[in-house]
């Protein structure tokens, strides 16, 4: 017999529901003399999000499972975007604005593309960034990092 | 009255050089983005909110009114002329405008959707700036019980209102209530969930909320995606639209009938005014009437402007709708004016009852706008621009993505000068991507995390004024009203159960 398994996202919020909740009853008693405590809202909320997610991984188990190969394509994409927001960011005051932008901005348009005319998407990259620049500093007035200075 | 010449006092502020080209600005980018599939008004919404550090309160509102009004009419043009909704709201749209588009009829159903929209968003501000100082004055008898009950009722309606996944729903409203409850505790000198790093100690901003779970998170789902838009492009290309076709004869605007108007806009309003509900929901009902209503219900999907009038009549409707509960009690009708809301926190403004009263001169403007970009901003961009928004989809999405998450990462820079803002965008975008993937409403989290805080103050503070008595919810009027409410909503869209058609809706 088939099993449908649920998504591993869910498993996630159901383990992340868990630790909310054992972390709030570490907060203390629920109920004291002087009324509701800090721990009592997180208790329910906690609760609350542990049966919904108990209910959402059952419901998957119980749903018929798609033949397979039904499924299309799948793409990964966003994992590479995501890893280039992450460098993107731990660069972003080291190495200064222009510099981290750039480079982000090229890998991004590469990303969201193919790996041609780079020449082209360099310079499209150049000037998205320093448009950016010219809108963020000069006419917001935010001071983004620099190398030097 | 004081009200309604204070909105007509301060629409001199459109006059101001730097205040009319945000306002025009806005719109455009606004009509832009609902305009693109995948793209919406939200997400510009979202990248405009770092911006709004620099800009006058008066401004950042006006200009968000028009990118608001800009977003539920720009989705029309993609649903008419390729028949791909640009935003959920104008899906009711394709039904009648793509036929009319087939027929060569594409402009002039444009035409319908500019006049429709225009009667909708004037009527819906009109409505807006007509009542809102009396529901403030009525939100004033709420005190503290009610509150909390009014707050419950609006997390229990937008969770029950995503209809067929409502386990999804709450889920995701709990995560925004775990996200809300982190730092410290706003009764007790207590931080909560904070782990001994420090930056979480004044709890998690709002400006990486709303970056992360709009804009980033779009960008990974179009990351992600598998979709082939090159049909859509290739389709764009072909379309050929002349300015003077636009015009919709008087004959036909007779036809349709200023009832269906007025009644498509009211519905639109009223659904508005309801969390979560949205202009989906609103052009839904509002078509599902004129089908009902007409004398020809068998022409409706097959080119009837009557069909494209009602459905954009009514979600430029829900503009002035989801306004109410927003500006006179701080709870967001849908994500956009969840993103207005942030607008105003940032600005150090607490939305609610005091705010019509103490704070009018601040958000008549924005009423101004709302009106203005519906008569004047609507017909006028059609006009002049029209022939060309077809192209946009043409865009490039590299650059395109490119730019709007540099504008994303980097505007989340702007509010505290940190790195760690930074990384809390992209952790909301990667949990935002998540739940949308995995079929979760992010307005339920954003509701969630936007209301936490106060429904949590008022459920103990009640039940500290009531010596821990539960019943306290029951026994006060002002309680008691919100928890029927809540019962009937629960009876009339969970147990009793909308119609087929009604659960066929596509959430926003």
């Amino acid at each position: 017999m088939l099993v449908k398994r649920p998504p591993l996202f869910l498993y996630v919020t159901l383990a992340v529901s868990v630790g909310y909740f054992i972390s709030a009853i570490g907060l203390g008693a629920p109920v004291s003399e002087s009324g509701l405590t800090p721990s009592f809202f997180p208790i329910l909320v906690g609760g609350a999000a542990i049966v919904f997610s108990s209910i959402l991984i059952l419901q998957k188990i119980r749903t018929e499972p798609k033949e397979p190969g039904a499924s299309g394509p799948r793409n990964f994409t966003h994992l590479w975007v995501v890893l280039a927001i992450f460098i993107y960011i731990i660069a972003f005051k080291p190495a200064g604005y222009f510099i981290s932008s750039g480079i982000f901005v090229f890998v991004l348009v590469v990303l969201f593309s193919s790996f041609e005319k780079l020449l082209q998407k360099a310079v499209i990259s150049v000037a998205i960034v320093v448009i950016a620049y010219v809108m963020f500093q000069q006419l917001f007035g935010v001071r983004l990092p620099t190398l030097w200075g | 009255m004081d009200f309604i010449l204070l909105v007509i006092s301060s629409s001199t502020l459109l006059l101001d050089p730097l205040n009319l080209t945000y306002v025009v600005m806005g719109f455009v980018i606004g009509t832009i983005f609902a305009a693109i599939p995948g793209l919406t008004a939200t997400l510009a919404m979202a990248l405009l909110l770092p911006v709004t550090y620099t800009l006058s309160v008066e401004t950042a509102l006006m200009a968000s009114a028009s990118i608001y009004m800009a977003g539920m009419c720009g989705g029309s043009i993609t649903a008419v002329t390729i028949n791909i909704p640009g935003a959920p709201s104008s899906m009711m749209t394709a039904l009648d405008g793509y036929p009319m588009q087939q027929k060569g009829k594409g402009a002039l159903a444009l035409g319908h959707a500019a006049l429709g929209s225009m009667f909708g968003g004037a009527l819906g501000a009109l409505l807006l700036i007509a009542v809102a100082p009396f529901v403030a004055e009525v939100s004033l008898l709420v005190k503290t019980t009610g509150k909390f009950s009014l707050l419950a009722f609006a997390i229990v309606v937008v969770v029950i209102a995503q209809r067929g996944r409502i386990p999804q729903a709450g889920l995701a409203a709990c995560i925004g209530l775990m996200l809300a409850t982190i730092g410290l505790d706003a009764m007790e000198p207590i931080t909560r969930f904070t782990y001994g790093y420090s930056n979480l100690t004044a709890g998690i901003d709002l400006m990486p909320v709303i970056i992360g779970t709009f804009a980033i998170a779009e960008v990974l789902i179009q990351a992600s995606s598998t979709n082939d838009i090159a049909a859509a492009t290739a389709a764009a290309e072909k379309v050929r639209i002349r300015r003077r076709d636009f015009l919709p004869p008087l004959s036909e605007i007779r036809k349709i009938g200023f009832v269906c108007y007025l009644k498509s806009s009211l519905i639109g309003y009223f659904v508005g005014t309801l969390p979560g509900a949205g202009g989906s929901m609103g052009s839904f009902l509002a078509y599902t009437e004129a089908v009902r209503t007409s004398s020809e219900p068998e022409t409706f999907g097959k080119g009837n402007p009557k069909g494209i009038a009602a459905s954009e009549s009514a979600n430029n409707a829900v503009c002035g709708g989801a306004m109410v509960p927003m500006l006179t009690f701080g709870i967001p009708g849908d994500p956009i004016t969840a993103i207005m809301l942030g607008v105003l926190v940032i600005n150090g403004i607490q939305p609610g009852p005091q705010l019509m009263s103490d704070q009018a001169g601040l958000i008549a403007p924005m009423l101004a706008t709302l009106l203005f970009s519906a008569v004047v901003l609507i017909p006028l961009t059609l006009y002049l621009i029209g022939p060309y928004f077809i192209r946009i989809v043409s865009v490039r999405k590299d650059v395109l993505y490119a730019v709007i998450t540099i504008l994303a990462v980097v505007g989340s820079y702007v509010s505290t000068y940190s790195t760690f803002q930074m990384f809390m965008a992209l952790g909301m975008g990667v949990l935002a991507f998540h739940l949308r993937r995995n079929g979760f409403p992010v307005i339920t989290m954003l509701l969630g995390y936007i209301l936490g805080p106060n429904l949590e103050e008022f459920l103990r503070r009640s039940l500290a004024l009531s010596n821990g008595d539960p019943t306290t919810f029951l026994t006060n009027p002002d309680s008691l009203f919100f928890v029927l409410l809540t019962l009937v909503f629960i009876y009339f869209l969970v147990i009793k159960k909308p119609g087929k058609k009604l659960a066929a809706v596509p959430p926003n």
